[in-house]
Formats: C-alpha cells, sequence, structure tokens
C-alpha cells in the first residue's frame, strides 16, 4: 500500500513497439540528452508532480491563455493543455531546421513573386497551371503589383515530425496567419514558473525575443519615404480563436491591438483613430483572412476589415504582412512540389524532406489512393486547423465508402499521404496519473524580411492527447510542450 | 469621325433609419484609352462631402465618398464629357490560317498569362449540363466562331427586365431564355472561356439613340481575346461588335469586379436606391 501511495512518475511507462520515442532507448534507457532531465522528473511522486501540474494550468488560466474549439455547440474558451516535461533539440539537429525552415520561406516567397508576376514556373511547367486557376486563395488584385522589400510571406509557421526512422519530415508550410507562438513563450514562462530548477541543468536559447523581431522584420517592409513606422496588429475581435495570441503580440512588440473599426483610409493612406486625432499607421500585421481585409475589394459583406485598405496597400502606403494572396501558396497541394520548387529557384537541394504525397487531381495517383485508403492519410487541400482529415486505417468499411465518393467528386480537393509515424515523447496523462507516450509534432516560426530573416530558437511542439492519435492540432484536442532547442556547448 | 458625348449617372438612396456612418465606391468613370478621351468630369452629391479618387485592385479609377455625419437620404450626381473616336471593329486582318489561331490558344504560354480571363467564375462558368451548349467550329476563325456566338447569345435569351438579378445563376438564365444585358454578358463570356477563349465582363454606358436595349442603366458587353488581334468587343445583347456606341468604364472577371457601387453602410431597416444614366451625343466636325 505504501508503495502504491507515492509511485514513480515513469514506473508505468511502457513504450510501444515500432514508435521512435525521442527520451528512451529500446533498451529502456533515457538518451544521453534527455539523462539530467530523466533523473529530475524522476524523482517526484505522484502527488507533488500533481501539485506542480496544477498550478501550470492555473498560470495559464489567470493569464487568460485560452482559445476557441469551432464546430462545438458549447463554444468556450479553454486552456491549452500544458505538459510539465518538455522537449530537447540538439543543436546540430536545430541547425538542419533551421537552415531547412529559411530555405523554405524563401523558395515560397519567390513562387509568389513568380507566380503574381511572369508566371515563368508555370511555363517552364515545374507546377501545373491548373494549382492557380483553381485556387480561391490566387488573387488577381495581386497580378503584377510589387510588396514592399518583395516580401509576401513574412511570417511562416512550417509544422515538421521526426518519423520512425529518425528524420525531420515537413508536413506542411503555414503561411496564411499562422498562430501559435504566443503558447512558446508562455510555455516557456509556465516551465520557469513550476520548476525553475530544471533551466540551471541545460543552457536552453531563449524564445522571448520572438516579438521584437517580429517587429523590426514588420519595420524592414515600411512603406516608401516613412522613417519611424507605425505598426499595428489587426485582429478580427475577441471572438477568434487566436484572440489571446493577437493581444499577446501587440503588447509584446509594444503596438496597438486594432479592430477594422479602429481604422479608416483617407486619400489612399491609413489612419488609426485616437483621442488625439487621425495617427497614420505603415505597417499592418494582420490576423485577417484575405476575404475579409477589404470590403470594398473583396467580400463586401464584411465587417472586420478597413473600407480602402487594399487600395493603399496597393498605392504602396501601407505595408500588410503577410501579403494579401499569400494562402495560394498556403496549400497542400502546393506543397507537394516544394521539393521542385526549392531547386527551381534556388538551385539547391531541399534541406527538409518531403512527405511523398498522392494528388488525388491526378487520374493514375488517385486510382491508387481509392485503392489503398487503409493505408494513407486523407486531406482536404485547403483546411486549416486539422479539419476534414480522414486516416485510413481508423476508418469502418462504411467510412472508407464515403471518402472514397467524397474525392471522387471533387479529386482536386484531395491529397493523400502515408500514414506517417510520428515519434513519441513521454506526456503526463492526469486521469492515469503517469506518464505515457505520445505522438507530438514541431511547428517552427520563420521570419523574412527585407535582406533579413529570423528563425524562432525553439518551437511549439504539439501533443496528441488522445491514446494513438495523430492529429495534434489545438483545435482537435492537442496540448503543447516546452521547447528546448540546447546552445552549442 | 469624332462623337461627343454627356453622360449623366445619377442615383438617390434613402434609408429607413439615419445612417451613421457609410463609405461609397464608384466605379463609373470612363476609361481613358486610344478611342476615349474623357474632356471633363464631375462628382456632386447632396450632403457636399468631398471625395476622393482611388484605383481598385484591377487598376481601374474608383470615386469614394465618406461621410463624416449622420444622414438618411442621399443623392450623387456624376457629369462626365467625353469625346469618343468612331472605331471600324473590322479594322485588322484576320488570319487566313486558323488553325494557328487554335493552336496559340491551346498552348501553355498563352493559357497562363490569360489565367484570369479563363478562369470560371460562378457567374460565368457553364453548368456540367449545358457543357457542350455552344461548341466552336474549329474550321474557321476565331473571330467569325465569336461572331457566330454573340448572334446566338442574342437569339438565346430574351431581354426581359425584372427576371433576374446579379445573383441568378447562369443555369437558371439559359434554362428561363430570359434576362438583362449582365445575363447575355455572362453566358457569352462562360461560352467563349469554355472554348479556350479568354473573355472578360466589361461595364459602361451605351448611347440609346438607335434603340439599343440598355437605356437608363449601365450597360454590359464582353471582350474577348482574339490571338494575333487583341481585345475585341462583343455586345450580345445587341448583337452587334462593340463600336462608338460604347463606352468603357472598366473590366472583370464578371460583374462582381466591375459593380458601379460597392458600399458599406452602418445603418438598421431598409433602404431604397434608385439610379439612372443618361447618355447624349453630338457629332463633332473634324
Amino acid at each position: 500500500m505504501e508503495k502504491k501511495k507515492n509511485p514513480i512518475i515513469f514506473s508505468s511507462y511502457e513504450p510501444r513497439k515500432g514508435l521512435f520515442d525521442e527520451v528512451f532507448n529500446e533498451n529502456g534507457s533515457a538518451k544521453s540528452i534527455y539523462k539530467t532531465l530523466f533523473d529530475l522528473y524522476g524523482g517526484h511522486s505522484v502527488n507533488d508532480y500533481e501539485i506542480l501540474n496544477s498550478k501550470a494550468k492555473a498560470s495559464f488560466f489567470n493569464q487568460g491563455i485560452t482559445f476557441q474549439v469551432y464546430n462545438d455547440e458549447q463554444a468556450q474558451e479553454k486552456i491549452f493543455p500544458f505538459d510539465l516535461f518538455p522537449r530537447i533539440i540538439h543543436p546540430l539537429e536545430w541547425e538542419i531546421i533551421e537552415k531547412g525552415a529559411i530555405q523554405r520561406s524563401r523558395a515560397l516567397n519567390l513562387f509568389l513573386w513568380d507566380i503574381y508576376h511572369d508566371k515563368k514556373v508555370i511555363k517552364d511547367k515545374v507546377v501545373p497551371l491548373d494549382l492557380l486557376s483553381s485556387s480561391e486563395n490566387y488573387l488577381h488584385q495581386m497580378m503584377h503589383l510589387d510588396p514592399p522589400g518583395k516580401i509576401y510571406n513574412h511570417i511562416s509557421g512550417t509544422d515538421i515530425i521526426k518519423h520512425a526512422d529518425g528524420q525531420y519530415y515537413v508536413l506542411e508550410d503555414n503561411i496564411r496567419c499562422p498562430s501559435g507562438v504566443s503558447y512558446v513563450i508562455c510555455n516557456r514562462t509556465a516551465l520557469k514558473r513550476a520548476l525553475f530548477g530544471v533551466f540551471n541543468h541545460y543552457q536552453a536559447h531563449t524564445v522571448t525575443n520572438y516579438a521584437e523581431n517580429l517587429l523590426q522584420i514588420l519595420e524592414t517592409v515600411k512603406p516608401r519615404g516613412v522613417d519611424n513606422p507605425n505598426c499595428v496588429v489587426i485582429t478580427p475581435g475577441r471572438f477568434n480563436s487566436a484572440y489571446y495570441e493577437h493581444s499577446y503580440l501587440a503588447k509584446a512588440m509594444g503596438v496597438e491591438l486594432v479592430e477594422g473599426q479602429d481604422l479608416f483610409v483617407e486619400n489612399d493612406f491609413v489612419y488609426m483613430k485616437t483621442i488625439n486625432g487621425p495617427e497614420r499607421v505603415d505597417v499592418v500585421y494582420r490576423r485577417i483572412d484575405d476575404a475579409f481585409i477589404d470590403p470594398l475589394e473583396f467580400r463586401p459583406d464584411s465587417a472586420l476589415g478597413v473600407p480602402g485598405l487594399f487600395a493603399a496597400y496597393r498605392k504602396g502606403n501601407v505595408c500588410l504582412a503577410n501579403a494579401p494572396g499569400t494562402g495560394v501558396a498556403d496549400d497542400k497541394a502546393v506543397y507537394t512540389y516544394m521539393p521542385e520548387i526549392i531547386k527551381y529557384y534556388l538551385d539547391e537541394e531541399p534541406i527538409l524532406n518531403n512527405v511523398h504525397t498522392y494528388r488525388c487531381s491526378r487520374p493514375d495517383e488517385l486510382k491508387y489512393v481509392l485503392e489503398n485508403i487503409d493505408k494513407l492519410v486523407i486531406k482536404p487541400v485547403d483546411e486549416a486547423g486539422g479539419y476534414g482529415i480522414s486516416i485510413g486505417n481508423q476508418l469502418t468499411k462504411s467510412e472508407i465508402e464515403k471518402v472514397k465518393v467524397t474525392i471522387k467528386e471533387h479529386p482536386r480537393k484531395y491529397i493523400a499521404q502515408p500514414i506517417l509515424s510520428l515519434s513519441v515523447h513521454p506526456t503526463y496523462i492526469e486521469d492515469m496519473g503517469s506518464f505515457e507516450q505520445r505522438h507530438v509534432d514541431l511547428r517552427t516560426f520563420t521570419l523574412l524580411g527585407k535582406d533579413r530573416d529570423f528563425v524562432l530558437k525553439g518551437g511549439l511542439t504539439r501533443v496528441a492527447l488522445r491514446k494513438g492519435n495523430l492529429i495534434v492540432n489545438s483545435s482537435q484536442g492537442g496540448g503543447s510542450k516546452d521547447t528546448w532547442v540546447l546552445k552549442t556547448e | 469621325m469624332e462623337h461627343l458625348y454627356q453622360i449623366v449617372y445619377s442615383a438617390k438612396n434613402c434609408y429607413e433609419e439615419v445612417v451613421k456612418e457609410a463609405i461609397w465606391q464608384f466605379q463609373i468613370l470612363p476609361l481613358e484609352n486610344e478611342s476615349q478621351h474623357i474632356v471633363k468630369w464631375s462628382f456632386q452629391n447632396s450632403l457636399h462631402t468631398p471625395y476622393h479618387v482611388s484605383i481598385n485592385g484591377l487598376g481601374f479609377i474608383t470615386i469614394r465618398l465618406h461621410p463624416k455625419h449622420c444622414f438618411s437620404e442621399i443623392e450623387f450626381k456624376f457629369e462626365c464629357e467625353l469625346v469618343k473616336k468612331e472605331l471600324n471593329p473590322f479594322d485588322f486582318l484576320p488570319n487566313l490560317e486558323p488553325q494557328d489561331d487554335y493552336g496559340k490558344i491551346a498552348s501553355l504560354a498563352f493559357k497562363a498569362d490569360n489565367e484570369i480571363y479563363l478562369r470560371r467564375t460562378p457567374l460565368s462558368s457553364l453548368p456540367s449540363v449545358h457543357q457542350s451548349i455552344f461548341i466552336f467550329d474549329t474550321s474557321q476563325s476565331i473571330f467569325q466562331n465569336l461572331r457566330d456566338l454573340n448572334h446566338w447569345v442574342y437569339n438565346h435569351l430574351h431581354f426581359t427586365v425584372g427576371v433576374t438579378d446579379v445573383t441568378t445563376p447562369l443555369k437558371d438564365i439559359i434554362e428561363q431564355r430570359q434576362g438583362v444585358c449582365q445575363d447575355f454578358t455572362h453566358l457569352f463570356c462562360a461560352i467563349a472561356k469554355e472554348n479556350g477563349i479568354p473573355s472578360r465582363y466589361v461595364s459602361g454606358y451605351i448611347h440609346q439613340g438607335n434603340n439599343y436595349f440598355g437605356d437608363l442603366q449601365m450597360h454590359a458587353w464582353a471582350e474577348a481575346l482574339v490571338p494575333n488581334v487583341g481585345w475585341v468587343g462583343f455586345d450580345p445583347t445587341n448583337d452587334i461588335l462593340v463600336a462608338q456606341n460604347h463606352i468603357k468604364v472598366c473590366h472583370g472577371k464578371d460583374y462582381n469586379d466591375c459593380s458601379p457601387l460597392r458600399g458599406v453602410v452602418y445603418s438598421n431597416g431598409a433602404n431604397e436606391t434608385e439610379y439612372f444614366v443618361q447618355v447624349q451625343s453630338s457629332q463633332l466636325q473634324q
């Protein structure tokens, strides 16, 4: 009885065969980089650990770090589940990730410039024309328009996983309004509050420098003739699932957080309404989707945007980050061409691996997909947040038939990838009172400015909390971990 | 020969409840090009709010108005004087080898360069059941086929006001066989695109002198890209090629790119909008 009262928190950790465990070797010993950490954590009793865990949770609630889930009838603010056991990335591994992320951002930026100008990549038959003509995010308003500093994707979120072979693979590049960076910083804060001692044993890079770098990047793309640009963050409002992040970033950068109604356009200049009168705005970090940014140019029923914003942008009087129309490259079908796109524009080999992808728009590949659904993950090309994903080996026969029908109706809308085995990381499961293996991925954040770039040394490690689940998105019930990129010794 | 046109566009908006703020954007100023030259124009409104001139995403001039105080009624009046050169729509050398032209429109570079006007939009794409409603005869030139198409659309639809609006799907228009100039134009564009010809929606004014359809409203017609010739205007509502009676304002993929008035009005309750257009002409001595 005595023993059961205070079991060691790792004692019932059961590594499953065939999974890549980032912390433990096959013989059950901790990998060298985790050895100290394992010793530090392993000493806790379940009760002590429970107390730490509930304190960390309370800290999130008190800071108001919550998010909202769509399609949920009882839509309410939830805290993003946080796991106290951090993930460690070796400096040599990180070097590859960082170089690879910048390479992808640069290639995507050149791709966007090209498809909004001469379309050489299409004419040289590297990427099919259909990719543009069937994309709703390909904006004709952006044709032959030169964004300040020639930058489209100022902010990219690249999702990376470690496969069972120990290699990193990129799952997707998010370049519309990637979110999650505020959690990276809050996770670090929460972990420091709960277990500051562990940081004495590891030299991890800071993550709190993200906001200052974001501001500097935004300032590199200021409009012509402006010395000290006035930057703002525009949010759809407090009902948006990422509102916390919008307010965090504005606060951390020391700039105003605005909604559409706080801005107005006159003579093609953008102004903010303040109690001291109008104040000119030069750079807008917009967290509103393209379709909603300007009712005079895009969706006329948008109440979120600023009437006339696009005309001001077109005239070069304001910079929008990310540029409108960037979403055309944030498409899972474009993803499949990334190796070719990198080679075409940079004449380099891709540093990070792409996951092999079957395009349902191609008849031969569609045939393979329909015949092998049980071995594949089916994804819609234009949905974010893990919505609409079907994992073949978890479907019943009738579900498979349904998916087949859907794919056949709109083949261009779907891609398929082999079911990847995401690496696993020990994660504390409250109901069990112990650590268990859970799948994790990593979202990295890359910033691109005029003659300047930055990759946040860290990232959002997302955890699929349900046992065996592979979808890590926060909207699908995922949690997260602090992620340490170690300094080179 | 040159014609002098006087164009008047006037509108009146009434609101059931007081409007606290509104922003309107008019796309009604004729385009300056080799055949159109604006002599002068003016824009007035009953609130005496100053207007701003801007350029929209497709590169056309807009007039924008942002009244700063409350109102429940507003009138706008746009007047424009314009000189138009007489055009001969047949003033080009047709290609004697139509096969070359069909080869060109099938090339990837041509399709990539003209992607915007080959793209199917909800208003300008043929429903699948009517996909082959009009197939080009490739033994004839592209230009001849487009003229036949113009004639075919004119015969297929009957000009009827009030049956359709800007949201009526093309399928209903084809089956009801009724519509106004927007519908004629969308049908023409949809069929031309289906046959691989880039085509675009044009918004503008028509001089009503010759009993053409399109009085008292803004008019719409189509432009199609004929290889080795350029953009040629077709007016399927009147079964004619675009000539000196047509005064172009702007073009786009479909009506949504060209709507004469876009606005954001912060008010509750119903509103009534009416507008009319008048075009007068006189011949200029050379």
